[in-house]
């Protein structure tokens, strides 16, 4: 680069302080939104994925009768072809933790109620499930425990690294660490020479095939397996894609929203910058002239203009990465600790740095380019008489106009400014409906998930499961009606539900769904519904979207359901906004019509209860406990920790993005009233006062930022009617129409008046210090 | 380029140069031949075409036809590329609004001119700063043009404009912006450098510059050349 060339692009550089600033802070705030943006859109895409490949996860966790089948036969059984990797066999023996949940004494942990699995294992890594112990250390011999638990998450009382575990039929246990695994392999781990004092009921084998994409390939894995081995030696199995699908489901619905935020913040982030940078480059014309005049190539006055840009996007776009890079990382983790219990790394990916330090520059540079380019055309003649030159013909006649209304002069003359320099004009408009729009989009898309959230936000807060012998726990002594009776009369209690999972044929015979057989106040605890209404009577069902896409389906639609040979048609009467592709809610009444013989109840294994606002949830399920023995009270997964932090993530994008687009109003409001500083000083000496030289900027800007408000806020509405519901069906779910009507008339006023405001206040600034100077002092600055 | 004649060298020739700008005509035809170490001013009404005519020989911008011969040069032959190596090489010039570069005090801005021709920074600034003092302002040297009274910009303008010795000085309305006294200096700066031999040509509106300045005055109205003059200066 020529000495001259950067002697100019540094002078530009350091004199236009306020420009390099505003460059400088949009560049930074856009890239801060880029970062976040990449970073959700990067975590959102594959949370599950990501974490199970670092872990080496387990595609098939397959348990084995130790009394049936050889640890040595085990071995041999899994050398099979499919078969990249196995970890194993390891001992394995469920425990039941006492369902006493009075006070425990200090340093003694005591675990939620319930089964847990403990599997004797020497090492944490291996081929297969490398366990994660994200505190303390592995177990290195007898009386020793790992607790598996993600991180973050606390599940017992004095459940920390010292700790002694209680555990029946086990010696006391003292926690040395704690360890998260995504393939769900136990409960705790101790050291295989711990097992035999635990009397081990199952052998664990953990798989990974070469081929594990859907459920058959699994399940043509297992059956290679246990080919070779001894009759009925399987006890049960479990594999990786349900595990995905009850971790993920959750986190799959928030994906259209997160994306949606991550395009938006990608595409306003570039535009808002070539529109500073082109601003930038457009009012310079005079100064381009001068260059071309004194002798500057064409080359080289695009490389000044070039180089005056790129420094402080440069700078921008590195303080910009890093503190992207700091608010990136709270954020993915709150967001992600919120609906999948903290077993993901939500970790920013390097490549999302590297492209934001790359792409953000090139960006900057794009931008400049084509106005520089511009520029590199424009005779040097016509860009040095740009500021000194006359009216177009458009926007004398439109003053002329103006001029025989009945308005103050100064408001007239005010609003044939924006006529008399159609190209800023332009440029500033621009700005100014990319503002609106974006932040009426993303106004929009925060109330969308706010009230989605709100929505599928389960109504479920005590989940009672019935306890069976079959694994070892005690079963109810109440029948089905008098749990229900019981639970209805326990303090708290609001509303409940007896649910009976059972799996049904759809018509044709080969497809298996399961249907939820409710009783009880199902109507009053659904999540809501996308069209028609909640099932009231035999023969009714409703189903998820998911449902509604796979199978062709729509409401008003009538199926076949078969059960033990016996088939019943039934209607779709509702869609909800939840809901799995192979879920079919149903009343109780259908249920009692597929088995007119036998009791009903002996399919209900649970009690969903919605407790009253504001009721303990532990207390509630210490009383069912006391109760009815043989239930197996539990919480309801944390779900407004989800709108919290959902709500939260897309409040922190809206402000980033609000920020960027009033910066880009206010720059260019400034850029275009600077401009004007001459006309403004010959004004008022032809004998305006100051007060009509403000009163004619503050209109000129706010015709600007009403029409800018008027095209933005029906562009964002448009944009989010199309966006919105496209991304969420992207996952095969869908909004029900009343989420999607998030606008109100003083909202969009405020909006609109917003844009004004910024418009107004970024016209001041430059028009004040003009109004401070001298006439003589304006004129003479160009 | 010597003349048949044996005369001065030919330093600008215009051969039917037109300008239209839409359907707006700024020059309708218009011949003309500039001679080595002439001052030349060209007057006329305000819009009559006189800056075009300037801007058509400074490279400014393009006729729409005819031709422009300057020093040797045909300017029709010249890319963008070409016309700002000449400007930079063959040509100074100066504006009725100074047109400094407002980020740099008023020696970078002279030194600038130097750069562009590959002069380093050093040597550019030292022959800048002998300017200035020629030019009597080598003491606002690093005041930045906002700062600078109209008089001394106009000097600074000047002295940027002399930076590379330019065969030709172009000067529209050069004293246009300036009061009395500072129009006065400019003028006799003007003249000083006539006599040592600096083609010069100037567009004004004041008859007094013109008189004092100028060795062959030129009128022009709508576009084209009306009369040509020699002129006895008046001191
Ligand atoms: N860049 C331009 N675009 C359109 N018209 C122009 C431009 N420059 C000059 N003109 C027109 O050409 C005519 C001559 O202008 P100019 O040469 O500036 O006159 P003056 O003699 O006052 O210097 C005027 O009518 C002017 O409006
Ligand atoms: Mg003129």
């Amino acid at each position: 680069m020529s000495g001259a060339v950067w002697r100019a692009s540094r002078a530009a550089v350091r004199r236009r302080r306020l420009q390099t600033f505003v460059i400088g802070l949009v560049v930074l705030t856009s890239t801060v939104a880029l970062v976040v943006a990449l970073g959700l859109l990067d975590a959102a895409s594959a949370p599950f994925d990501r974490t199970f490949d670092q872990q080496r996860g387990a595609h098939l966790v397959a348990t084995f009768d130790p009394a049936k089948a050889t640890d040595a036969q085990l071995a041999q059984a899994a050398h099979q072809p499919g078969v990249t990797d196995v970890a194993g066999p390891f001992a394995q023996v469920v425990l039941t933790a006492p369902p006493d949940r009075a006070a425990p004494a200090a340093g003694v942990d005591t675990p939620p109620p319930g089964p847990i699995t403990v599997v004797g294992r020497a090492d944490p890594g291996g081929p297969v499930d490398r366990v994660d112990v994200w505190s303390g250390r592995w177990v290195t011999g007898p009386g020793e425990v790992v607790v598996m638990r993600p991180p973050g998450e606390h599940w017992g009382a004095n459940e920390e690294v010292g700790s002694r575990l209680i555990l029946p039929g086990a010696p006391p246990l003292t926690i040395v660490g704690f360890a998260s695994s995504l393939s769900q392999t136990a409960g705790a781990w101790v050291s295989p020479d711990q097992m035999p004092a635990l009397h081990p009921t199952a052998t664990q084998l953990l798989l990974r095939f070469a081929h594990a994409g859907s459920d058959s390939q699994v399940r043509a894995g297992l059956t290679a397996v246990t080919a070779g081995l001894p009759q009925d030696s399987l006890l049960g199995s479990l594999s990786y894609l349900t595990v995905k699908q009850d971790m993920t489901s959750t986190a799959n619905a928030y994906v259209p929203f997160l994306m949606a935020f991550g395009v938006l913040g990608l595409v306003v982030a570039v535009l808002i910058v070539a529109n500073v940078v082109s601003g930038a480059v457009v009012s310079g014309s005079r100064h381009i002239g001068v260059l071309k005049a004194i002798g500057f190539t064409p080359n080289q006055v695009v490389a000044v203009y070039l180089v005056m840009v790129l420094v402080p996007g440069v700078v921008g776009c590195v303080l910009g990465t890093v503190l992207g890079v700091l608010a990136a990382h709270p954020l993915l983790h709150m967001v992600f600790a919120g609906f999948d219990y903290g077993y993901f790394t939500a970790t920013l990916s390097p490549w999302v740095v590297v492209l934001t330090l790359l792409g953000m520059p090139v960006v900057v540079l794009l931008a400049a380019l084509v106005p520089a380019l511009r520029a590199h055309r424009l005779s040097a003649a016509r860009a040095i008489s740009a500021g000194s030159a006359p009216g177009t013909g458009r926007g004398l006649r439109v003053q002329r106009r103006l001029s025989g209304t009945r308005l103050p002069r100064a408001v007239s003359l005010g609003l044939g400014l924006p006529f008399a320099r159609p190209g800023r004009t332009a440029m500033t408009l621009t700005a100014l409906v990319l503002g609106v729009t974006t932040v009426t989009f993303a106004g929009g898309l925060s109330s969308s998930v706010a009230a989605y959230t709100d929505a599928a936000r389960d109504h479920v807060q005590s989940v009672s499961y019935v306890g069976d012998a079959g694994v070892g726990q005690v079963e109810p002594k109440l029948t089905d009606a008098q749990i229900e009776a019981k639970l209805r009369s326990l303090p708290g209690a609001l509303h409940v539900t007896a649910a009976a999972p059972v799996e049904l044929r759809m018509t044709g015979g080969s497809q298996v769904v399961r249907g939820w057989f409710l009783r009880g106040d199902s109507a009053d605890m659904s999540s809501a519904m996308v069209k028609g209404r909640w099932m009231k009577g035999p023969g009714e069902v409703v189903v998820g979207t998911p449902f509604v896409r796979k199978h062709h389906l729509a409401v008003g639609d009538h199926f076949t359901l078969a059960l033990d040979g016996r088939q019943q048609s039934v209607t779709i009467v509702g869609e909800t906004v939840t809901g799995d592709a192979d879920r079919v809610d149903a009343t109780w009444e259908t249920l009692t019509a597929f088995a007119p013989d036998r009791s009903s109840s002996r399919y209900v294994n649970q009690y969903w209860v919605q407790l009253a606002h504001g009721a303990d949830v532990g207390a509630f399920d210490n009383a069912v406990k006391a109760a009815e023995p043989g239930l197996n009270p539990s919480e309801s997964g944390d779900v407004n920790s989800v709108t919290v932090t959902i709500v939260g993530s897309s409040s922190v994008l809206t402000l980033l993005l609000t920020t960027v687009a009033a910066l880009g109003v206010f720059n260019t409001a400034v850029l275009n009233t600077r401009e004007r500083r001459r006309d403004l000083g010959m004004l008022k000496s032809i004998g305006m006062t100051p007060r009509q030289v403000m009163v004619m900027v503050v209109t000129s800007m706010a015709a600007l930022g009403l029409v800018g408000g008027l095209l933005g806020v029906p562009l964002g509405i448009v944009a989010h009617r199309l966006i919105v519901p496209s991304m969420v069906e992207a996952v095969g779910s869908s909004l029900p129409a009343a989420m999607m009507q998030v606008w109100h008339a003083p909202t969009l006023t405020l909006l609109v008046l917003a844009g004004v405001a910024i418009a107004v206040l970024g016209a001041l600034v430059p028009a004040r210090s003009a109004a401070r100077l001298t006439i003589a002092e304006v004129l003479r600055s160009e | 380029m010597i003349s048949e004649d044996g005369s001065e060298q030919v330093i600008v020739r215009l051969d039917g140069v037109r300008k239209e700008y839409g359907d707006s005509v700024a020059l309708d035809g218009v011949s003309l031949e500039i001679r080595a170490g002439e001052a030349v001013a060209v007057m006329g009404p305000s819009g009559c075409g006189k800056s075009t005519l300037l801007n058509m020989i400074a490279g400014l911008d393009r006729p729409t036809a005819g031709s422009v011969f300057v020093d040797g040069e045909d300017l029709a032959q010249l890319n963008e590329t070409g016309l700002a190596l000449y400007r930079r090489r063959r040509i100074g010039m100066v504006f009725q609004f100074f047109n400094l570069i407002d980020d740099l005090p008023a020696l970078d801005n002279v030194a600038l001119a130097a750069q562009l021709t590959g002069t380093s920074a050093a040597q550019a600034r030292k022959r800048a700063l002998e300017l200035l003092d020629e030019l009597g302002i080598a003491d606002r040297r690093n005041v930045y043009p906002a700062a600078l009274s109209g008089g001394e910009r106009q000097r600074v303008a000047v002295a940027r404009a002399l930076m590379n010795r330019p065969a030709l000085l172009l000067a529209d309305e050069p004293t246009g912006a300036l009061d009395s006294h500072a129009g006065e200096q400019v003028m006799d700066l003007l003249i000083d450098l006539n006599q040592i031999g600096q083609t010069l040509l100037m567009v004004t509106h004041d008859p007094r510059l013109a008189t004092r300045c100028a060795s062959r005055l030129i009128e022009v109205a709508d576009g084209r050349l009306v009369r040509e003059s020699a002129l006895e200066r008046t001191p």
